[in-house]
């Protein structure tokens, strides 16, 4: 669903946010992408989206070389990929059901459809009741839950998260993440960059660490780790080792 | 149907949203495109007035003062009877001496200078046809004949003034292009303000895999309606001033010239349409070139 070819992502010419990273995630997997501040886990994401062209290497997205897409097919290659942020990015002077009616407008989807399919999203992530809402008369936990239900709305192939929970208490936390669980059960593949050892932990799903743009660690059941709070950490392991 | 009120709704809103600079642009882009339609009413006005002018009106036939007086008659008679005329009408030498005096009267000395005797006396002449070619003909034809002195056709005076409104209408033309580039500007920086109003908007669009044409669209429109706006207060403009010039012209006195300064119904159909055209054009101008400025992937 996704494959890295030894890419690399120079920042005008000369910060290396990603350096001769390798990997492949295939369908329906659910990858949790960790690392230092600055390790280069937004432009990681950022590459899947075409937001951001590689300097080296090659990205498959979707069955779609993404060095060889034509600009114009962009947008429809993002219909495949629903996008969740830290600042939610919602609209302030929609409600919430607008707020996610307003991304099948906006791709020409006819009104049937979306009369259908909004209400029974904002059922999945249990919003409802609060349909009328505006942005600013939710909880943060709340917020979320619009931005993942606009990201989901259209049912796409890959759903992409960068620091969800970065701005949500503990047990909203994990309630998110179990959200984009259950999402992902639907054979949705789910890529989410954290910086939530909590949840990381507990949910021990595949996880791929970067340091300075380099990929350092993949498992396939893997925990938060410790190269991602101390870089002398890095290479010697001994919590690793020590941890029950 | 769910694209075309979405465009609806995003537009009003953008246009609601920064009135001020929606007005500027409007205004500008009407008093751009009224003087291209006054350019063009002055030019087919002109050309009106010049045809029945040139063609039509009269042409006159100055008799030597030497002339004896059965000479003048045998003139009348063969002018009078000329399948080309229509009729004729004949002016003494004291009769031209009578309307000089009366056009000289506040410069008695240089009316001094003027004797009754040296003034000639003439026919005017009013042809059938309206047809400059034939008129110039005709007048060829009686500058020959014995005892004329000279035989004047409008020309002259035509040309001058031809040449008076090529000018007039080539600085219209030239302010009309000063008007028209401020205004493509003016809804430039409107719709970019309208752009960076609604930039989460687009964020967001972008994000979900709005094509960039669809993000374009009500912008577009917004630029061609503040277009078609100002082109027709600026069409609404220009009939007011057809109006009034024309009011003006129908009662003047002095310049019998004027009163036919007149755009026909059919040629103010077509000021109205190229005046729209050229303020929708400018707004399409406009705000495609700050929509591909600011709205790239
Ligand atoms: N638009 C940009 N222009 C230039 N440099 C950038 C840009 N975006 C990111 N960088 C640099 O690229 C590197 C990686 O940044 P990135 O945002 O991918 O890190 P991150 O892992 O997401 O960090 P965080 O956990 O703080 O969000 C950093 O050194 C950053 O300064
Ligand atoms: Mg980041």
């Amino acid at each position: 669903m996704i494959r890295f070819d030894n890419v690399t992502k120079l920042y005008k010419g000369e910060t290396r946010a990603v350096n001769g990273v390798t990997l492949n995630i295939e369908k329906g997997e659910f990858v949790f992408l960790v690392g230092p501040s600055g390790s280069g886990k937004s432009t990681m994401l950022r590459l899947m989206t075409c937001e951001e062209k590689v300097t080296a290497g090659d990205i498959h997205v979707a069955g779609k070389d993404l060095s060889k897409l034509n600009s114009w097919r962009v947008p429809y290659l993002r219909r495949n990929i629903g996008s969740v942020f830290q600042d939610f990015k919602l609209l302030p002077n929609k409600t919430v059901y607008q707020n996610v009616a307003f991304a099948l407008e906006v791709i020409g989807r006819p009104e049937n459809v979306i009369r259908t399919q909004v209400p029974a999203i904002l059922e999945l992530v249990g919003l409802e009741d609060k349909h009328r809402r505006f942005p600013d008369e939710l909880s943060g936990g709340e917020q979320q839950r619009v931005s993942i239900a606009r990201a989901f709305v259209n049912r796409p192939l890959i759903l992409l998260a960068d620091e969800p929970t970065g701005n949500l208490d503990p047990d909203t936390s994990q309630e998110l993440t179990s959200l984009l669980d259950r999402i992902n059960r639907t054979g949705t593949t789910v890529v989410m960059a954290t910086h939530d050892r909590t949840i990381v932990d507990r949910m021990r799903r595949r996880v791929i660490a970067l340091r300075h743009g380099e990929l350092v660690r993949d498992e396939q059941r893997g925990a938060y780790g410790s190269e991602t709070d101390s870089p002398e950490a890095l290479g010697v392991h001994p919590v690793d080792g020590a941890s029950p | 149907m769910s694209r075309i009120r979405y465009f609806a709704r995003e537009t009003w809103t953008n246009i609601r949203r920064n009135l001020t600079l929606t007005f500027a642009a409007i205004l500008t882009v009407a008093v751009g495109v009224m003087l291209v339609g006054m350019g063009l009413m002055a030019g087919y006005a002109s050309g009106n007035a010049l045809d029945r002018w040139e063609g039509g009106v009269q042409f006159e036939v100055f008799l030597n003062p030497q002339i004896d007086p059965s000479q003048i008659d045998a003139l009348g008679i063969e002018l009078q009877t000329h399948p080309e005329i229509d009729r004729i009408e004949f002016f003494s030498a004291e009769e031209a001496y009578a309307l000089v005096s009366q056009q000289m009267a506040d410069q008695p000395e240089l009316l001094a200078q003027v004797s009754p005797e040296a003034l000639p006396a003439s026919y005017r002449v009013v042809p059938r046809s309206v047809e400059a070619e034939l008129i110039e003909s005709l007048a060829a034809q009686f500058r020959q004949r014995p005892g004329v002195m000279s035989v004047q056709t409008g020309r002259e005076e035509v040309d001058a003034i031809r040449t008076w409104f090529t000018s007039f209408q080539g600085i219209v033309l030239l302010l009309s292009i000063v008007l028209s580039g401020a205004s493509v500007m003016l809804i430039f920086n409107s719709i970019r303000v309208a752009m960076f109003a609604r930039r989460r908007e687009i964020e967001v669009m972008k994000l979900v895999g709005a094509t960039n044409s669809f993000i374009r669209f009500p912008f577009m429109l917004e630029g061609m309606l503040h277009g078609l706006a100002g082109g027709i207060i600026g069409a609404i403009a220009a009939g007011a001033l057809r109006g009034h010039v024309e009011g003006l012209f129908s009662r003047s006195d002095i310049l019998a010239f004027f009163r036919s300064f007149v755009v026909t119904s059919n040629q103010f159909t077509t000021v109205v349409f190229v005046t729209v055209i050229a303020g929708v054009l400018v707004g399409m101008i406009g705000s495609a070139f700050a929509a591909s400025r600011f709205l790239d992937v």
